[in-house]
Order: C-alpha cells, then structure tokens, then sequence
C-alpha cells in the first residue's frame, strides 16, 4: 500500500506534528529550507505505524532502551523491542529478510556483517525511502560503515547509503588513573610507552601491567596491524586490486609487539582473555592498562561490580611506526527490503529521531555510546562521563575499518586463528603472518576479488 | 454386453481388492514412508544439492549456482577440518568411554542399595536435568583461573602454579570431557540401572551357591548378560557426543588455536558465522557420514552379540 492512499487520521496527523516539532527543537544548526523539507517528509510519512526493532542485549542495551521510551514519550509513536543475544542476532536478521515480508522494521547490524546486507540487498538503501534524506555532518560515518559502492562491492565514502549508525563502538586505551598520578605518567601514545609502563606497575598476581584480548582477539589485533603501516586487507582504489597485508614485514613486528605485551605483562590465563575477563580484571583492581572496547567505560564507573570508580582514565589507543588506530566495531541500523513503504518510513522516522543532537545527548547519558562528534565535544566535560567521552571524541580522526567484505566474517576468523596459534607456540609470529596471508588471499580470489599476489 | 460390461468391471473391482488386502501390510507403511521421505529425505536431498552449489542473498532473494565438486576442493585445503576431526574422535571416545565406565558402577553399586535409594538415583539424575548452557556457565566460572572455585581450592592445598585450564592447550579438550562426564554420566546410568535392574538375580544366587566370588558372578553372568544394554547405551551416547556445541561453544569457543575445535562448532561457524553456506552443507553431510558409521558398527556389534549369546 502506497504512502498517498492512505487517510490521514487525527491521531496520526499529531503524530507528525509531534515529530516534525521534535525535528525543528533539535537541529539548530539545520537551514530553514533544510526544516522545511524534513518537516515536509514527516508529515507526508504520518501515517505512522508501530515498528519493531531487532536489538541485541549488550552492555549498551539499556540505553538504547531508554532512548526508544523517550521517543515514544515524545512523538506518540509506538516501537516494539526484540531483545535478542549477540550469538542469535545474525542469524535473526538473515531469517527476517528471506522471508515475504520482515516481522522487523529495522535491523542492528554489527560492522563485521552488515556488508552481507548491503551487498545483497537485504536492506533499504535509505535515499529510496526519502530521496531528501541528508545526513548531518556531525553524525560519524566510521570509515563509511553507511555506504556501499556496488561497483568497488565495498564500503566507500562514495557509496549509497545503506544503513545509519546506532552505536559508535571504537576501542579505547583504558588505564587507572590514580596509579599513573602517582608515578607522574601520563597517558602512553606509543606501544614502546605502554610496555615502560607495564614494567613498573606489573606485580602478579595482584597486578598486571597490560592485557589483551585473545579470544575473538582480531578487533584489537587490527589497531597492531596499522600502528605498523599494514592492515588485513586493502583496496587499491587506483588500480581495484586487493592486498593482504599480512604478508607485510610490519604484520610480524605488530604480532610480535601483540604477543610480548601479552605475555610479559598480562595475566597467567592470557591464552583465554575475552572482553569480560578483561573488563573483570581492571574493574577488580587487578590491572593497569589495557585496550578494549570503549563501550566498556560505564562499567568501570558502576560501584556494584567495579573498586575502581573515579580512578580510571582514557585514552587514543597508542601506535607505532605506522601511527595510532582505533578499529571501528560499531553497529549500524539498516531497513529490510522486504518492508511495505508505510513500514520503511516510520522506521526512518525513528533513526532520524534517535540520530538528533538532543537524542544522542540523552542517548549518551543513559549509558550508550553516542554517534555524533558535537555530543562527544559537549560532553567532553560532563563530570561522570568526560574522562571518556573525551577520549572517543579525540578518536575521532583514528578511526580505521575493519575489513568489510562479504568474507570478513571467514577473515576474522583466520586472523583469530592464526595469532593465537603463535601464542600457544603452535606457530612462529613468522608462519602465523604468511599461513594467514596464504588462507585470507585465497579467500579473495575464491570470492573473485582481483588480489594481488602475495610477495 | 452391459452385463458382460459389469461383470469384468466387478471382476476388476475384486482384483484390485484382493490385491489390496494381500498386501494391505505394505500400504500400512505408506503413509509412514511418505511422512519419513517429507521429513527427512527432503531435507537430506536439499543438503546434498546445497553441498554441491553456493548460495546467496542477491537483491533480498536466494541464488543458489552450482558449483559442482568446488567445496571439496575448498575441503582439501581448509586447514581446520583435520583438527576439530581428531578432536571430535578424541572427544567421543574419551566421554563415552569414561561416562560408560562410571555409569555402569554407579548403576551396579545403586541396585545394591536397599535405604535410601530414591535419595541417590534422584541424585545422579540433577546433571541431566540442568540446561547445558547453564552447566556450561557454571563449569566457565569454576574454571576460571583468577577466580574459579577450582582453583581457590587448589591454591589452598598449596597449588603454586595452578592449571590454567581452558586457557591451556593441552588441557582444553580434556578440561570440556571433565564437564560432559559431569553432565552425561547420569544419562547412561539411567540406562544401565534399568537393565541391571532387569538382570535374572536368582542365576547370580546360583553360582555363589556354587562357590563364585562377587566380581566374578558380575564379570562371568551379569556383564555379558549386560551387553545388549551396553552397546545400546553406548551407541546413543557416542551419536550425542558426535555432536557435542553446547559445551566446546561456551568453555572455549574451540580454542586457544584449534586445540578443542570440533567439528559440529566448526559447521556451525562455516554455515551461520562465515554464511558459507554450500560448503558448510557439504561438512554437515560428511559429519553424518562419519556418524552412520558409527551407528552401523554399533549395529553389527549388537547382532553379533545376540547372535553368540
């Protein structure tokens, strides 16, 4: 059913008013002509029907949560949540866009499968709903995590876009504070520093100088990989041909710098160190630098599970030869195609809604990680969220991509294998870099990339 | 030649009944057969067609292209598949053999039991009774090395280096066997309760009369008595550990490396993680495989038990 053949009630007519309202309140920054054609698109869309969304239950989950309530609270509009676990997400989202038509109207796509959407088509390129559609500068694009160039079949800045960023993941360099005080130290910018600093705080088990991630470990492996000059996989734009850069001389000396600072400074168990064992270590007192996941800040600030509340501090992951890197793992939310037009525009509705300055502000303060620089730049100061939310504004320019590919799920998983391999010593950091090489060109080519061959 | 008409036709009619009831108990099996073929040869045939194509999402709709013998040529250079093989084969033969073993004198020792023994076959069943994910949580925490209650204990007991268990790759695969024998030895004590139980004890009363000891009264006439029973047992249980997720997934995601891969995690990661699908289909049908020999050798056992009892 078309949009145009649809009566216009009273209740829905409010509605539209209440969000073009909402629209005008929260983009000061946004031209009248700009206002005027949103205001238009929102009330042509007014017939707007309940939407239900596919969320996965994360850390960030109940600020998500509180972010829908209040869009409910302040448009009229209703949005059902299904909460689902990370594991059953992709496969959720897979079975909501085979069928006739999507039970969800909107999708939450994590960065290392999103590309499968796109490149299939599985969600609506957001300009065929509204042709008017502009994304404000300030929302962050994570290395074009919204686009897709169907030409390159990869995500470009040049792509259409496909989906609209919900939750701004990146990694942060986490470190307490109160200890690096009292030494003098300030935060490290290279992994040289962070190894000094290991040394004089590592003290076992009472305390570790440093962690890593070694289960699922390839996200924070990556930022290693462009510290020195490489990365899993590239795309020469110039010529379309993919490289792997695992083959590179550098791809070594990051496995070898990954692997001393995890064996020297982290914990015993170091073969078997998730997201929560680490967050569980550092909220326990136990150690005093790590990389990982931003998103785990509130966690250190909460006092029911965390002994160091106020003595944490964050920062740009530190680099090396090649520079600094934060890996991008952020989820995007995309439209399914298989959605009647009413359905894909109320679900726009709502993310141009929750992508506002004012949402994302509040968004941020209960508890979820915001996607807009001006809202890392206003809270920068903010005495409960500033000493993080600094550091991921700061970030900002560092962000890198994760390969995103149709294979990038089959890549990251030789990249997992392959390094904790040369932890266990099954492998040299020599032969865990060129077998991973071997494995991820093969993969292209299979994939009928056009690859260079290794060197 | 209305009457000759009808009367080929009533001919024809009795014909067709006779031939009916003859062999009515063949048609019995029809609807059997049809219900199995929907069920099960369908979804069989759709996964050998799958194994020999690739499938894809293009524009919101499922392209299947046939590739032909493409994924076994992947297969022989997929450096994962030997290791989650031998770990399953590790896997199965440790649990069953172990969860055999404990389950058969568990049951000898409960039949013996005359108080309380509702107290202790309700005991051994709880581990079969709790949802193997929350087995599986319960075992991670335990497990943990800063702070699992095994270790607390043998740091107690003077343990200066305790192991590091999952996180050890030599101890991962054996630190997921300990966790299924929790879980599984119930199941063939069950069994082998209900066939011990079911045992002719007056055949035991005679040979001690006739001057035999406790083990050899259990080694000589009990155990082979038992032998249906066990390879029953054992034969269902192999066939669950084959397929053993739930356990490798949550303890140790298969790893460090590919110490405790297996090969049903692996189709999983193939098939759903990776959306290989084709190739993921194509080691689902060879994981049946190897389990149908399983199953068919356990058979031949069985008859070839029976046949020399």
């Amino acid at each position: 059913m078309s949009l145009n053949n649809r009566r216009m009630s009273r209740r829905n007519f409010l509605k539209g008013a209440a969000a073009s309202g909402v629209l005008l309140a929260s983009t000061p920054g946004v031209s009248f002509a700009e206002k005027v054609s949103s205001i238009h698109f929102l009330r042509r869309r007014a017939q707007i029907e309940t939407i239900t969304i596919l969320i996965n239950d994360s850390p960030w989950f109940p600020g998500f949560e509180a972010l829908v309530k209040q869009y409910v609270e302040t448009t009229g509009n209703d949005v059902k949540l299904n909460v689902t676990p990370f594991a059953g997400m992709l496969e959720k989202s897979r079975n909501a866009v085979q069928g006739s038509e999507s039970e969800f109207d909107i999708l939450n796509l994590n960065e290392q499968w999103y590309m499968q959407f796109y490149a299939g088509g599985l969600v609506t390129p957001i300009h065929d709903i509204n042709p008017d559609f502009e994304l404000d500068p300030n929302v962050i694009e994570y290395d074009a995590a919204t686009r897709w160039d169907e030409s390159l079949r990869y995500s470009s800045p040049d792509g259409a876009l496909y989906g609209l960023p919900i939750n701004g993941n990146i990694q942060l360099f986490f470190y307490r504070q109160d200890l690096f005080d009292e030494k003098g130290l300030a935060a490290p910018t290279t992994w040289d520093e962070v190894e000094s600093i290991a040394q004089t705080f590592h003290n076992p088990p009472g305390m570790h100088g440093f962690s890593l991630r070694t289960i699922g470990g390839n996200w924070e492996f990556q930022a290693y990989l462009h510290s020195y000059g490489t990365s899993a996989v590239s795309l020469d734009l110039a010529s379309g041909e993919w490289m792997v850069g695992l083959a590179d001389p550098g791809a070594v000396e990051a496995l070898k710098t990954w692997l001393r600072l995890g064996r020297e400074y982290g914990p015993a168990n170091i073969n078997a160190m998730g997201q929560a064992e680490n967050l569980a270590l550092m909220a326990s007192g136990r150690l005093a630098q790590v990389h990982m996941v931003g998103a785990a800040a509130p966690n250190y600030d909460n006092p029911d599970t965390s002994v160091v509340v106020g003595k944490m501090g964050a920062g740009v992951v530190p680099g090396g030869p090649g520079g600094r890197a934060t890996l991008s793992g952020i989820w995007v939310m995309g439209i399914p195609h298989n959605l009647s037009d009413v359905r894909k525009a109320s679900a726009l509705a709502f993310l141009e809604w929750a992508l506002t300055k004012d949402a994302q502000l509040y968004y941020a303060q209960s508890g979820a990680i915001p996607v807009r620089q001006d809202v890392y730049e206003a809270l920068s100061e903010d005495p409960k969220l500033g000493w993080w939310m600094k550091a991921m504004g700061e970030s900002t320019p560092f962000i890198k991509a994760q390969p995103r590919l149709a294979e990038t799920p089959q890549i990251v998983e030789v990249i997992d294998r392959r390094t904790t391999q040369a932890l266990i010593d099954e492998l040299t950091p020599e032969e865990a870099m060129a077998e991973a090489a071997k494995e991820i060109h093969q993969i292209l080519v299979s994939g009928g990339y056009t690859v260079k061959p290794l060197a | 030649m209305a009457t000759t008409a009808l009367r080929r036709s009533g001919t024809g009619q009795r014909r067709l009944g006779t031939f009916l009831d003859q062999n009515f108990k063949y048609w019995a099996l029809l609807p059997t057969l049809l219900f199995m073929a929907v069920l099960t040869l369908y979804p069989v045939g759709q996964l050998l067609r799958l194994s020999l194509s690739d499938a894809q999402f293009i524009k919101g709709k499922l392209v299947w292209s046939y590739v032909g013998l493409d994924h076994f040529t992947t297969l022989s250079h997929d450096p994962v598949v030997p290791d989650a093989l031998r770990n399953t084969l590790v896997f199965v033969a440790a649990s069953v053999i172990i969860e055999g073993v404990l389950g058969l004198l568990l049951a000898v020792l409960v039949s013996r039991v005359r108080r309380f023994a509702w107290f202790y076959r309700s005991v051994f069943m709880i581990p079969l009774l709790i949802p193997p994910i929350a087995i599986s949580a319960m075992w991670r925490l335990m497990y943990d090395y800063n702070y699992g209650i095994i270790n607390q204990i043998l740091i107690e007991l003077g343990a200066t280096r305790p192991p590091l268990w999952t996180a050890d790759p030599d101890l991962a695969l054996a630190s997921v066997v300990i966790v299924d024998v929790w879980h599984w030895t119930s199941f063939l004590f069950l069994i082998m309760l209900a066939g011990v139980e079911s045992l002719p004890h007056e055949l035991g009363e005679a040979a001690r009369v006739d001057g035999a000891s406790e083990i050899q009264v259990y080694r000589r006439i009990f155990l082979p008595l038992l032998r249906p029973t066990i390879i029953v047992a054992l034969m269902l249980r192999t066939i669950l550990a084959f397929k053993v997720f739930d356990q490798i997934f949550l303890l140790t995601g298969g790893g460090p490396g590919t110490s405790s891969e297996v090969i049903s995690l692996y189709v999983y990661k193939v098939f759903f993680v990776q959306g290989r699908m084709g190739y993921g289909a194509l080691l689902a049908l060879i994981t049946a495989l190897i389990m149908s020999v399983f199953v068919v050798a356990y058979q031949w056992l069985n008859s070839y038990v029976n046949k020399t009892r």
